[in-house]
């Protein structure tokens, strides 16, 4: 691989990149605002500017430019080399490059960042970027110095309402036009551009459109300062009292890597974000999936509910399991749930197969909904490709086939995990069921035809795994504290298979984890004992 | 059996002996107390006379100024009490602007300082229309538990608009339930400084005040 040389350092790079890309891979970052691995170049912010050593044998290009002299009190002549954006400039064999031991590289970045500032209004205070801007950030490690312009800045629209979800401030902007330039080229849809020049630039919206795609939170999210912000977020909480999670989307099939976002004071989540992930959803996620978080705290099942009577959870654990004590095998369904993970489905089955001893396992999770060719899936279950994996003897029958059997009288026990029905129309028909009992963490459809309900946690309150459309299976980790009586559904199942009589042994989420992929050495140690004769 | 110290060291068993001291000579007028009773309450009458003079006349010892100075110079707490010095940080207050309406933005700076977390604040936005829309925001709710307020003054020095003090002068007073210690917004803001002014000295002018010294695009037809 050809490399080059940045700050005395070796930096490996693929033919035709870029000196800021073959930077970022090493993990060396050249500040930048308008340049993004996902996006296009547009080298219009200058942060990035970086010296280049003439080629061997060849003069540099130099600039003359004016210099405060302090000794002779006036400007004198100088040269300066010509500085190159880092974004734009493509790395070649040997190339030597000055990035942060250049002086003038520093200077140049020292006034780049005042420049960008010059109109800014410092409202940090009340902009919901700060502690995440990059304008911030940059100040501080280039900057440090106050204003010296003393005229009042330009003042240009705040609070512009773009779209039902974000909120534009043309004086914090800088014009880097990542937003642009992400509706071109990831959204497909050119709703917004660019309109004056100079320090009069602003973003505007297409004449008669708003911002309504289906990926309009990204723009905020691209956005490096606090120009953008969203409605949903817009003064909910300060980012610095904010811990991020690394979850799993689960609002469609496709799975998107994704940061959540909770305050561990108040055990509350406040936001979704994309986690950069090349093989799912590179850098980006969509509107539905980034409001998904909400879905933590709405609609929730907290407390047992017994016959629609909120109960004490032990009791309710005990009445559940009665409801399920003479049930006949062969009559009982079990209903996995594609919303689930692969833990909480894992468990479900055990608890069918080996325990209850019922083979008439289904699948449920939400109904199906749009779709298009970037990220979403038309398929909004995260897990419907896992649950598939786990019935390895026969896949689970879709929710419509229980539906028809339970009105032709075929079931008079159902254990479902998640309220859920994929199918909407078909609901009525658990109405006659006479035990159905929901081990779930919303109140969906089901929820009202339930004889118990058991409150689950949510994706945000347990671990998990998540096998998306294309067969990766993904962790998602724990964000909250389960919220009120509310289990993770693997222990939840556990604890209501304890209730039924059974042995259920598992405690902790490796036990499930050993259970579903036994690692070798414990197959090993299981055949030592069967040939011992050791009680297994 | 108990071992005596004397017994550890070796040199037996000692036997404790009294000694007897004769008693001291005393003349009847000593041994009766009279007269060093009264030349004791004689000078007692003489600072209760003195003090109910100066009381009843007005001219007891200011107790803090003459504290050191002869005479009564207790404070009678709570009629009398202690100047507090000119920083003494005694309950918060919201400051109010011109037309009334709190000083703050909400950005969250006092309760991110606060080291007790007793300041909970919901920020709001201004109406669509409202002329400090996209320039401001503003508390919605704005709330301190004075019980677990530590009164530090953090919050004081955090906040970027001047619009929370503790110069109220009002120390933290005894109520008789946890709720009265909940401080809320119309409260906070009820409260005068020192001087009895609701408002500021340091006062950061606004966009959209007429004291703000900016201008506009609409009114500088950029």
């Amino acid at each position: 691989m050809p490399t080059f040389k940045l700050d005395e350092r070796e930096i490996p790079f693929e033919k035709g990149e870029t000196i800021i890309q073959a930077a970022h891979r090493a993990g060396i970052d050249i500040p930048h605002y308008c340049w993004h691995p996902g996006l296009s170049v547009a080298a219009n912010c200058r942060m990035c500017l970086v010296e280049i050593e003439p080629p061997p044998g060849r003069p540099a290009m130099m600039l003359d430019v004016l210099e405060w002299d302090a000794d002779a009190q006036d400007y004198v002549p100088q040269k300066k080399p010509k500085l190159q954006p880092a974004c734009q400039f493509q790395a070649g064999e040997g190339m030597v490059v000055h990035s942060e031991g250049s002086k003038n590289v520093k200077e140049a970045r020292r006034a780049v960042q005042e420049m960008l500032l010059l109109n800014h209004p410092v409202d940090c205070p009340i902009c919901d970027q700060a502690g995440e801007c990059r304008l911030q950030d940059y100040w501080l490690e280039h900057q440090g110095s106050k204003k010296r312009m003393k005229d009042e800045p330009v003042h240009k629209p705040k609070a512009v309402v773009f779209g039902p979800t974000i909120v534009y401030d043309a004086e914090r902007c800088i014009v880097c036009t990542r937003c642009i330039r992400f509706c071109d080229e990831v959204a497909g849809d050119s709703v917004l551009d660019l309109r004056e020049r100079g320090n009069l630039n602003e973003v505007v919206l297409a004449p008669g459109r708003e911002l309504d795609h289906d990926y309009t939170l990204m723009t905020e999210y691209v956005c490096p300062v606090g120009a953008l912000t969203a409605v949903d977020f817009r003064f909910k909480a300060r980012v610095w009292f904010l811990r991020s999670a690394r979850t799993v989307c689960v609002g469609c099939a496709t799975g998107c890597n994704a940061f959540l976002d909770f305050d561990p004071r108040d055990q509350k989540v406040y936001r979704h974000r994309p986690r950069e992930n090349p093989d799912v959803n590179k850098y980006w996620m969509c509107d539905e999936g980034m409001l998904s978080y909400s879905r933590v705290h709405e609609n929730r099942v907290l407390r047992a509910e017994i016959d629609g009577q909120t109960i004490e959870f032990e009791r309710g654990l005990k009445k559940a399991a009665k409801l399920f004590k003479s049930a006949d095998p062969d009559r009982t369904a079990i209903v996995l749930s594609a919303q689930h993970s692969n833990e909480d489905n894992f468990a479900m089955l055990v608890l069918a197969r080996d325990y209850i001893g019922s083979g008439n396992v289904f699948v449920n999770g939400r109904p199906g909904g749009d779709s298009d060719e970037i990220l979403r899936d038309a398929d909004k279950n995260p897990n419907a490709r896992g649950v598939v994996g786990l019935c390895t003897s026969a896949p689970p029958a879709p929710f419509k086939e229980l539906a028809t059997a339970l009105a032709a009288g075929k079931f008079t026990h159902v254990l479902a995990l998640g309220s859920d029905a994929s199918d909407p129309d078909e609901v009525a028909a658990f109405e006659d069921c006479e035990n159905l009992v929901l081990l779930t963490s919303h109140r969906g459809p089901l929820a009202a035809h339930a004889d118990a309900l058991l409150p689950a946690c949510t994706w945000a309150e347990a671990d998990g795994t998540f096998v998306n459309r294309t067969g990766i299976a993904q962790e998602s980790e724990r964000a909250i504290f389960p919220h009120g009586d509310s289990l993770p559904a693997w222990k939840l199942i556990a604890a209501f298979g304890r209730a039924l009589g059974h042995s259920f042994g598992w405690t902790k989420l490796r036990h499930v984890r050993a259970a579903m992929a036994p690692d070798p050495g414990a197959e090993v140690a299981a055949d030592a004992e069967a040939q011992s004769g050791a009680p297994a | 059996m108990t071992q005596q110290a004397s017994d550890y060291q070796g040199l037996g068993p000692q036997k404790v002996r009294g000694v007897v001291v004769r008693r001291p000579n005393r003349t009847a007028g000593v041994q009766a107390y009279i007269p060093e009773l009264s030349k004791g309450l004689g000078i007692t009458m003489k600072h209760f006379f003195k003090n109910t003079k100066e009381y009843m006349l007005g001219q007891r010892p200011d107790p803090v100024l003459e504290s050191t100075t002869d005479g009564v110079n207790t404070i009678s707490y709570p009629e009398q009490r202690r100047p507090y010095p000119e920083r003494f940080r005694g309950m918060h207050r919201l400051t109010h602007r011109d037309d009334g309406s709190p000083r703050c933005v909400a950005c969250l700076c006092c309760s991110t300082a606060c080291p007790a977390q007793c300041i909970h604040i919901e920020p709001a936005e201004y109406p669509e229309g409202d002329e400090r829309r996209g320039y401001e925001r503003y508390p919605a709710t704005f709330v301190i538990d004075e019980l677990r307020c530590v009164f530090c003054g953090f919050c004081v020095e955090a906040c970027p608009c001047d619009a929370i003090r503790m110069d109220t002068g009002i120390h933290a007073a005894p109520y008789d339930s946890r709720e009265q210690f909940i401080y809320e917004k119309d409260l906070l803001m009820s409260f005068c400084g020192r001087e009895g002014d609701q408002v500021t000295e340091n006062a950061r002018h606004e966009p959209g005040e007429s004291t703000h010294p900016g201008v506009d695009r609409e009114r500088h037809g950029h």
